[in-house]
């Protein structure tokens, strides 16, 4: 291993590729050298201490020096649990019945500690909140070496290198409370990064970050990667802006690998997964866009994809499409035509100049007015600390606001109370738990109802009525603790459903979902749409939620209105998309470059897979 | 989105920010042992001035962060003065509210037993604004021997009280939101808290296990040692200020026991 900081160049002599000789040493290490594999897991099965059922089942993998795997499944396959394995922390932290041979950095994973895997694996976690232990930057990047007795000046020294290849040179005083999402991640990234670790393992480190902070991040591992050949295995979601990075795919479902390949191989061709609820899930739902738009241009057609060409990228999606122009197309696409945004109706709530702040030297919001109709869905977009969350619960009442700048129709929201405004606006909180107050499912459901002096056997009847709506009649005795997180979301939805509500806000619906699942909780969301004129108020991220489901989009940018409507219209806006950290679709940039070299057929830039090849068809 | 929380660590450049967290520590509890002598009101005023002081000038902390700080406690404190004004026995009669007399020596006894707390409350304020519990933490390792596990734990401690107090306001705004009122009177307060533990418990559970699966992944515990890059340090004058408050509090102990404080009243007609 290389000295640090060879001639002063930072970013060139930093080689963050493992660390023999500074590793703690393992008293079951495997000096042999028989395999020259990261990682070697062979036949790897896990249950938890309690369970009967495993986790994980059968698993083999092995992982060469240099490789950057991305772990893709649905919520329950046990993604996060195998990242586990790799540090020891299952079977000695987490403990459990661990099956089968694991070998991590040459050292037996079952005989060697946590602790003594510190220089080999670097581990980041989702929350950046949860996983940083200090308030100062530097002392979080600082706090793993000094765990291992290194000495001061080199301490100081790796810190500062780390610091710099995150791209947070000069950060080391700062309050990591004072940071953003993306900032506390990439100290997160720091912090590991300062031990030298050959292996990056992380667990969906950008579930809760904004496009901008995601990109911080990815650009960060991608650079680890390709400069100095740094081990990454990553679960993540959000793989439109990582399938062109990484260098190979496993696929998961139900604790067991049921593909692991090339990316182009991965998005090749369609397979079946299964949800935590046992549901038949199409594993292209974590899919990225422009692969998802391949292949369905491939069967519009009829032709097939060969793993060795399928589109990663929007560069790689219009070569595609292009080639497959030159061919001609032979039959429509299979997908049913998206259907028309419904008309927008009556009016529902209007915002006037409202100016809000939780100290009046400091507004998060300033001079914001709209107006919002019944039977629509608007996404609430913005970098984190826009002011979304703030001004959605300026609207029921959870910030108070000056009297004549909220209106409920004609009612003025200040002088209506709490139980009033819930009765017609719901609030779905990101952490559905937070809002759960009593110990069964039907109860749960029936609370609503119950405080506000409804009779008993109506408040069956509708029970009955929305449980069945939310798919959870059969759960219905349950803890709401006992759900996976997806039904407690649908949960946390019927408890404001019951209410019939006449505007439903869902706070960040997709973190730590997956697409399938988001999209499951988007097709509840239509219904109610159809079936009671609701309106759907979405904070989110999801540039690909917004995208499919939207049919207006409100950007905030430092407290104020930034961009009010289309979502179209919104992802043209290259300059305010920038200013606002937010990145357009994937789809919509093939389409923009279509459009620009075939204007004869493609109008201009879609958000949507089947109108895009209709376009091209036509 | 979330307002900060008053009782909590503000990096700032003050002369009491830049002094070592043993000396500050040392210095509140000066002051707290110091405020539990005296029963006599104005020494507790001198006490409370000179907190106020420490606050203002050597620690930069605003009025309005003090009031957003202890308003409860403010609030609390002037009940107990007034309450026990009225209802503690005395022989000076000063005047009359509504035909009952108010004395000298209760309203003396009454204003020293509430700046008595407010003083403490204030003290601690000060302190927990100041130092980095971080810090604290190292200080108590590298000044007081203890074991760096169990310094850690504390810190770890004081480190997650403001999340706890986020997540407990987001719950009962989310719980508001479906309802729920909030409760007056003990019961009300027992049912509140039940409703709350619940989703606290299993939000707390989750971020404690992830911070001992990130802690442990870099090394926290391999050795019985570890270094501290940065270490407070208590110079000379943290020194010569720290026995001077314990011959303070001898001092000021020795004389209650012999007798030699003399009191005055404050409301003395």
């Amino acid at each position: 291993m290389s000295e640090i900081l060879e001639d002063g160049a930072l970013g060139r002599a930093v080689p963050f590729t493992g660390n023999a000789e500074d590793a703690v040493s393992g008293p079951h290490s495997d000096p042999g050298g028989t395999s020259s594999a990261i990682v070697d897991l062979t036949d790897i099965t896990y249950t938890y201490e309690g369970e009967t059922s495993p986790v994980i089942n059968g698993v083999s993998l092995r992982v060469e020096p240099g490789e950057f795997v991305l772990i893709l499944g649905p919520s329950g396959c046990g993604k996060s649990t195998l990242l586990n394995v790799l540090n020891g922390t299952i079977p000695h932290t987490l403990r459990g019945e661990l099956g089968g041979h694991a070998v991590v950095c040459g050292k037996s994973v079952p005989d060697t500690k946590v602790t003594n895997f510190a220089t080999e694996v670097g581990m980041v976690f989702q929350d950046p909140e949860a996983q940083i232990i200090n308030t100062r930057v530097r002392d979080e990047v600082c706090f793993g070496l000094e765990n291992l007795c290194r000495p001061a000046d080199e301490i100081m020294a790796r810190q500062a290198e780390a610091l710099a290849y995150v791209g947070l040179p000069d950060a080391g005083d700062l309050s990591i409370f004072d940071m953003s999402g993306g900032q506390k991640q990439r100290v997160s990234i720091a912090a590991v990064l300062a031990a030298r670790p050959r292996l990056l393992v992380l667990d969906e480190p950008t579930a809760n970050l904004d496009p901008a902070g995601m990109a911080e991040v990815f650009a960060v591992l991608h650079r680890l990667n390709r400069e100095f050949g740094t081990t990454i295995i990553m679960v993540e979601h959000r793989v439109d802006e990582l399938a062109d990075r990484v260098t190979r795919v496993i696929m998961m479902d139900r604790g067991e690998v049921v593909f692991d390949g090339k990316p182009r191989a991965a998005f090749a061709r369609r397979r079946e997964g299964h949800s935590e609820e046992a549901e038949t899930i199409a594993t292209s739902a974590w899919f990225p866009q422009v692969s998802e738009f391949a292949l369905e241009l491939a069967t519009a057609a009829g032709i097939a994809v060969a793993p060795d060409v399928m589109p990663l990228n929007v560069t790689e999606a219009v070569a595609f499409a292009e080639g497959v122009m030159a061919r001609g197309l032979v039959q429509a696409t299979a997908k049913p035509a998206a259907p028309e945004s419904a008309a927008p109706g009556e009016k529902l709530l209007s915002i006037r100049d409202l100016t809000f702040g939780y100290t009046r030297e400091r507004p998060i919001l300033k001079n914001v007015s709209l107006e919002l109709e019944t039977r629509s869905i608007v996404a609430l977009l913005g970098q984190n600390g826009s002011g979304k969350t703030t001004l959605a619960r300026a609207l029921i009442g959870i910030n108070p606001v000056e009297r004549g700048t909220v209106y409920l129709g004609d009612r003025d929201i200040s002088d209506l109370g709490p139980r009033e405004i819930s009765a017609e606006i719901g609030y779905v909180f990101q952490n559905p738990d937070h809002q759960f107050v009593t110990d069964q499912i039907d109860e749960e459901v029936a609370y609503g109802l119950k405080v506000r002096g409804y009779a008993e056997d109506f408040i069956a009847r509708r029970v009955d009525e929305v449980l069945d709506i939310v798919d959870l009649a059969r759960y219905r005795h349950r803890s709401p603790f006992n759900l996976s997180l997806g039904e407690r979301r649908r949960l946390s939805v019927a408890t404001m459903l019951v209410l019939e509500p006449r505007l439903l806000v869902l706070d960040e619906p997709t973190i730590g979902q997956d697409h399938e699942r988001a999209q499951h909780l988007m097709r509840l969301m239509d219904r109610l749409r159809e079936r009671y004129g609701t309106t759907i108020l979405m904070i989110t991220h999801d540039v690909r939620l917004v995208a499919e489901w939207a049919d207006r989009a409100i950007a905030l940018r430092g407290g104020g209105i930034a961009f009010d409507g289309k979502p179209e219209a919104l992802f043209a806006q290259a300059d305010l998309l920038k200013e606002s950290a937010l990145l357009p679709p994937p789809i919509f940039e093939v389409s923009k470059a279509l459009a620009k070299t075939h204007p004869d057929r493609i109008a201009g830039p879609t958000l949507s897979i089947p109108d895009l090849i209709r376009s091209m068809i036509a | 989105m979330s307002r900060s929380t008053v009782f909590q660590f503000r990096a700032r450049d003050s002369i009491f920010h830049r002094a070592d967290p043993l000396t500050k520590f040392a210095w509140m509890l000066t002051v707290s042992l110091l405020a539990f002598g005296a029963y006599i009101a104005w020494i507790q005023i001198a006490i409370t001035v000179m907190v106020l002081a420490t606050a203002l000038i050597l620690a930069r902390i605003t009025v309005r962060e003090i009031l957003q700080g202890t308003w409860p406690f403010l609030f609390a404190c002037t009940s107990f003065f007034v309450i026990q004004t009225l209802t503690l026995p005395g022989t000076t009669e000063i005047f009359r509210i509504l035909g009952k007399p108010i004395y000298v020596e209760s309203a003396d006894y009454a204003l020293a037993s509430a700046l008595r707390i407010y003083t403490i409350i204030l003290a601690s304020l000060v302190f927990v604004r100041s130092t980095d519990p971080r810090e604290l933490a190292i200080a108590l390792v590298t000044q007081m021997k203890i074991p760096y596990r169990i310094a850690y734990a504390f810190f770890i401690a004081l480190r997650i009280i403001p999340t706890i107090e986020e997540e407990i306001k987001i719950i009962r705004s989310a719980q508001a939101v479906r309802g729920v009122v909030r409760q007056r009177g003990m019961t009300g307060r027992i049912r509140e808290a039940k409703r709350y533990a619940m989703p606290l418990l299993v939000g707390a559970l989750r971020r404690a296990s992830t911070m001992v699966m990130s802690m442990e992944a870099r090394g926290f515990g391999a050795y019985p040692q570890r270094t501290f890059v940065e270490a407070p340090h208590m110079g000379f004058g943290a020194q010569v200020a720290c026995g001077a408050m314990l011959l303070a509090v001898v001092g000021w102990y020795t004389a209650l026991a012999v007798g030699v404080v003399h009191s005055f009243y404050v409301f003395a007609p």
